[in-house]
């Protein structure tokens, strides 16, 4: 009798849920700014600087200096490669310590305690990529009052929790890329499914906002079907996107891996269900784990920054910041072989153009 | 022990049928709500009983269900293993790493299941020699492992893979292997359990270890040899989980432990020991992954599926335990 | 009873010497470590694990377990911010009625377990998914933010010169300990763990006594939950994963035993104080993540074997 209630419950739920309006599932509410359907850049808003400032930072100028690195967790190949990055810079800046530590899951309990520990141990520089950008913000003030340097990238904080952010590309910049080359590779009136992580992540939720609103804006025609959750967990990516190509058989057209996990799982997926080719895959992933595909063809091109650039950026920012040449209001900073890159909304550090990697350069890189 | 007492006495009047559903109830309702649940969606969604998503739906879980094997055993034993997601993440990539070091593609088959059968046998020692409680060496183990696969490979994935080291992706007579994998291992595993003398002590140890004892069965040595297997069945399920693609991710699969001990558990085996078969996990793992389709298929709105899966876990455990308290 | 407690001394000494030794080579390591103020913000930071290890306690010596913990931390403080932001409802009310889900929760796992005599290892495993997904299910999986200055004193500020959840940790622990340790129910408690159905004819109300261990196990998550949102200043429904595995092992590692019958407060709060020793001095002395985790599970199985070996009773 008891089973039975639960029984109910449980088809109520499934009832109800399907009743869910079809948005684009997975996207945050925050307000999105498309981008123009051509190639005009978006407007460079000019902002006031709107960082945090270390409280009484001692001098720090040509001096040797301990930084540490704090990603969204650690173990995957993304973080590995902005750690390599920062390694390099730390190499030819010649008077940094650099060492990346972090979580072992994308949570923020970790990563917090992880920071705090390193701002007791007296570090003089922390860089981090945050997994909320709120939750980070109480324990980054804590570094800031204690006069540390807090550079982050790839996944902003609130902005006075950090002096600057090196952004990899601004939201509406990816969402922009990933959707033109969509539409370019199935069509402009094809269905498509999204691959995420979780909907709790806040850069994807942020990319893919971004991508419905410019969708609607210039690829009206497009048809959003689903998205589906994966983690970061290889295998169930692998499963999830297979499920995607058997329940909408044909009409799907195309797969978008929201990370670097989902992109070559949703790969592997449309190779081993035999429709390279016939399903195009669009996402975010490091070369190493899309050359298999980008050298069968079954993948076009790749979309991604360089995060091994990401991380040298990250650490020549950071250092600049300690030595006081990068200052509240400047409007570029230079960034070794990067050279000058430019101080975008104030005070965020933009890296440039998302990289597209496809079959000619893929071999070239290795992260 | 009620269980049997009752089957007995109702045996000779009601005779076969009867037996068999006591003791494999929970086997059949499971088998039962496959076959609804494909009946079901099926009709709503009939790309859903296409041949390539049951492909999908049984390849893509047959690892769970041969993890599950061993994790039975262990479990009818009475103890538990926490850390086999660890074990798996770390046994595929040894796999990984020796198939593209240019080591024959046997042996990179071969060595994670002895690795995982030593890592095991090491857990059985301390869990039936120096009496610590198995959650607790697992518990243990799992953060030992997962720490030292991160340190070793700080995640990299490992690429380049000798095609003809991709294992599950074969087919023979057009199923693929992992199927066959995983009927076979289930079969002999359930034949072993139940026929075998060491099968029944495995039983024995689970319902009641002293009396197991007095009964002469060296409780400590079968133990060690229980974990042994599992890790028998850890290291085939961590070959299966590395050859799926054509490159591994280096990292511990996010809640496989829990994935595997649930599909043990609702497949019937007793975390209290002593009753459960490895058929009841087998069924359980491929009911969770058509559970987890069908919820795609059915458009069930992507916020909420954690919340039926987890409503639909705790009605099978709720239906479980009521069909035990009618019998007994 | 007297050879347990004997063999339970000898654990509660092993775990001290271990504490002693393990604080000592730390400070060692690093003289940011044994500063007031580090150890007063370690006590911050260890808050949540720590009032959810008090009632774990209970549960464990009763024979049972509670995987659910972590997702009813998530459900809780997620529901916090919807009660808040959605619901419109008062803050002080939305923090109050979190806290009663948490109860509800942990009521309706009491439930599970002693009506439907469902193990609790199977039964927490089943509502751990469900209550995440609650969680996720509700929240939509978006955030709640812009909570008033007050909420955060709670989570972040200071009373007397100490972190204001660290008080609650304190106020709680002798609660528990007094509970435990003085009180009929305390007993009623061990004898449930030790032996069941004897404590079920001696006339104890084994049912309501579950009942109510459960129950608070929830509630307690459900503050956790609170303070953890006050910390951090946001909610999550991912919040409190993995929790349930941290809480486990101080309380084991604190001389309970997993088959019930035995353990102390004082054991579970001297676990829970060497693994949060540990995490600490180990990343100040340098040692990265992946190595802290490898050392604490090294000392999981250490101590419980140096205990075991000690013990004339081997009795896990």
């Amino acid at each position: 009798m008891k089973t039975k209630t639960i029984l109910m419950a449980a088809s109520l739920v499934l009832a109800s849920s399907a009743a869910y309006a079809a948005g684009w599932t997975g996207g945050d509410d925050l307000p999105t700014n498309p981008l123009a359907c051509d190639a005009t850049p978006g407007e460079v808003v000019a902002k006031p600087y709107d960082g945090g400032v270390p409280t009484n930072a001692p001098d720090r100028n040509g001096k040797k200096i301990t930084v540490v690195d704090v990603p969204k967790l650690i173990g995957v190949g993304y973080f590995s490669a902005t750690t390599k990055g920062q390694a390099e810079a730390a190499k030819e800046l010649g008077n940094v310590d650099v060492k990346t530590d972090g979580p072992t899951k994308a949570n923020i309990d970790e990563q917090i305690t992880f920071i705090d520990n390193y701002v007791t141990s007296g570090v003089d520089g922390i860089l981090f990529a945050a997994n909320d950008p709120v939750a980070i913000a109480p324990v980054l003030k804590k570094a800031l009052a204690a006069g540390i340097n807090v550079v982050g990238y790839d996944a902003n904080s609130t902005p006075d929790a950090r002096q600057w952010f090196v952004n990899q590309a601004e939201f509406n910049g990816v969402a922009k890329s990933l959707v033109d080359n969509l539409a370019k590779e199935i069509g402009e009136d094809s269905a498509f499914a999204i691959v995420t992580s979780t909907f709790t992540t806040p850069n994807q939720a942020r990319w893919i906002a971004e991508m419905a609103a410019y969708a609607a804006k210039c690829h009206p025609k497009l048809e959003f079907l689903e998205t589906v959750e994966a983690q970061e967990d290889n295998v169930l990516s692998f499963n999830q996107a297979t499920t995607l190509i058997n329940k909408h058989g044909d009409k799907l057209k195309g797969i978008v891996g929201m990370t670097s996990v989902a992109t070559p799982a949703a790969a592997e997926a449309v190779t081993q269900s035999g429709l390279c080719g016939k399903v195009a895959v669009v996402g975010l992933a490091t070369p190493n784990a899309m050359k298999p595909y980008v050298e069968k063809d079954c993948v076009k091109s790749v979309v991604l920054w360089n995060p091994v650039d990401l991380g040298y950026a990250a650490m020549y920012v950071l250092r600049a910041a300690a030595d006081g040449t990068l200052k509240p209001g400047d409007t570029s900073v230079k960034a070794g072989k990067l050279g000058e890159l430019k101080v975008v909304n104030g005070s965020e550090i933009l890296l440039g153009s998302p990289f597209v990697f496809d079959k000619s350069n893929i071999g070239q890189f290795d992260f | 022990m009620s269980v049997e007492t009752a089957t007995v006495r109702r045996s000779a009047s009601t005779g076969f049928a009867a037996r068999t559903f006591a003791t494999y109830g929970q086997e059949f309702i499971i088998l039962a709500c496959i076959v609804v649940l494909f009946v079901a969606v099926g009709l709503i969604a009939p790309r859903f009983i296409s041949p390539t998503n049951l492909t999908t739906i049984f390849v893509g879980n047959a690892y769970i269900a041969v993890a599950a094997i061993g994790m039975s055993m262990v479990i009818i034993s009475g103890h538990i293993d926490v850390s086999v997601g660890s074990l798996i993440g770390v046994l595929a990539t040894i796999s990984g790493t020796l198939a593209v070091s240019g080591y024959p593609v046997w042996f990179a088959w071969l060595a994670p299941v002895i690795v995982g059968m030593v890592v095991t046998s090491f857990i059985g020692v301390l869990v039936a020699y120096v009496r610590i409680p198995s959650i607790v060496v697992t518990l243990g183990m799992l953060s030992i492992l997962k720490g030292g696969l991160i340190s070793v490979t700080g995640g990299a994935w490992i690429t380049n893979l000798p095609p003809d080291y991709l294992i599950a992706q074969f087919r023979l007579f057009g199923i693929p292997s992992p199927v066959w994998f995983m009927i076979a291992l289930t079969a002999l595993a359930a034949m072993f359990m139940r026929y075998t003398a060491f099968g029944r002590s495995i039983y024995a140890i689970g319902g009641n270890g002293e009396a197991a004892r007095v009964a002469g069965i060296p409780v400590e040595r079968t133990t060690v040899t229980i974990f042994a297997i599992h890790g028998l069945f850890a290291g085939i399920a961590a070959v299966l989980f590395a050859t799926q693609l054509q490159v591994i991710q280096s990292t511990v699969p996010p809640n496989l432990e829990l994935t595997v001990i649930t599909a043990s558990v609702v497949g019937g085996v007793s975390i209290l020991g002593g009753t459960g078969t490895v058929v009841g996990s087998t069924l359980a793992a491929i009911l969770f992954a058509a559970i987890g389709s069908s919820l795609i298929f059915l458009n069930v709105s992507a916020y909420w599926l954690r919340a039926v899966q987890g409503l639909l876990i705790l009605a099978t455990v709720l239906a479980d335990m009521a069909r035990r308290h009618r019998i007994g | 009873m007297t050879l347990s407690l004997r063999s339970f001394m000898r654990h509660e000494a092993v775990l001290g010497i271990l504490l002693v030794l393990v604080l000592f080579v730390l400070a060692q390591q690093s003289d940011k470590f044994f500063t007031t103020a580090n150890i007063l913000n370690q006590g911050r930071l260890m808050t949540e694990i720590g009032l959810i290890a008090l009632p774990m306690t209970f549960v464990i010596i009763t024979g049972g377990i509670d995987l659910s913990v972590g997702s009813i931390l998530g459900l809780c403080a997620i529901l916090l911010g919807v009660f808040w932001q959605n619901l419109g409802l008062p803050l002080p009310a939305a923090m109050a009625l979190a806290v009663c889900v948490g109860a509800l929760a942990g009521l309706v796992n009491g439930l599970i377990i002693t009506r439907f005599k469902v193990p609790p290892l199977i039964a927490t495993l089943a509502t751990l998914a469900l209550y995440r997904g609650l969680a996720e299910g509700i929240s939509q999986a978006r955030s709640v933010r812009g909570y008033p200055e007050w909420f955060f004193v709670l989570g972040q500020g200071e009373v007397l010169g100490v972190p204001t959840q660290l008080w609650i940790l304190i106020v709680f622990a002798i609660g528990a300990a007094a509970i435990l340790g003085l009180t009929t129910f305390g007993r009623a408690t061990y004898a449930v763990g030790a032996n069941e159905t004897a404590a079920r004819f001696s006339g104890i109300n084994v049912d309501r006594t579950k009942l109510l261990i459960y129950t608070a196990s929830g509630l307690v998550s459900g503050i956790a939950a609170v303070i953890f949102v006050s910390r951090v200043s946001t909610t999550r429904s991912d919040m409190g994963t993995g929790v349930e595995l941290d809480v486990i092992t101080a309380v084991v590692l604190g001389g309970t035993s997993i088959f019930g019958g035995r353990g102390t407060i004082i054991g579970t709060v001297v676990g829970l104080i060497l693994v949060q020793a540990l995490k600490n001095g180990l990343a100040l002395s340098g040692v990265k993540g992946d190595g802290t985790i490898v050392v604490i599970g090294v000392v999981l199985i250490f101590a419980i074997l140096a205990s075991n070996l000690f013990s004339r009773n081997g009795d896990g």
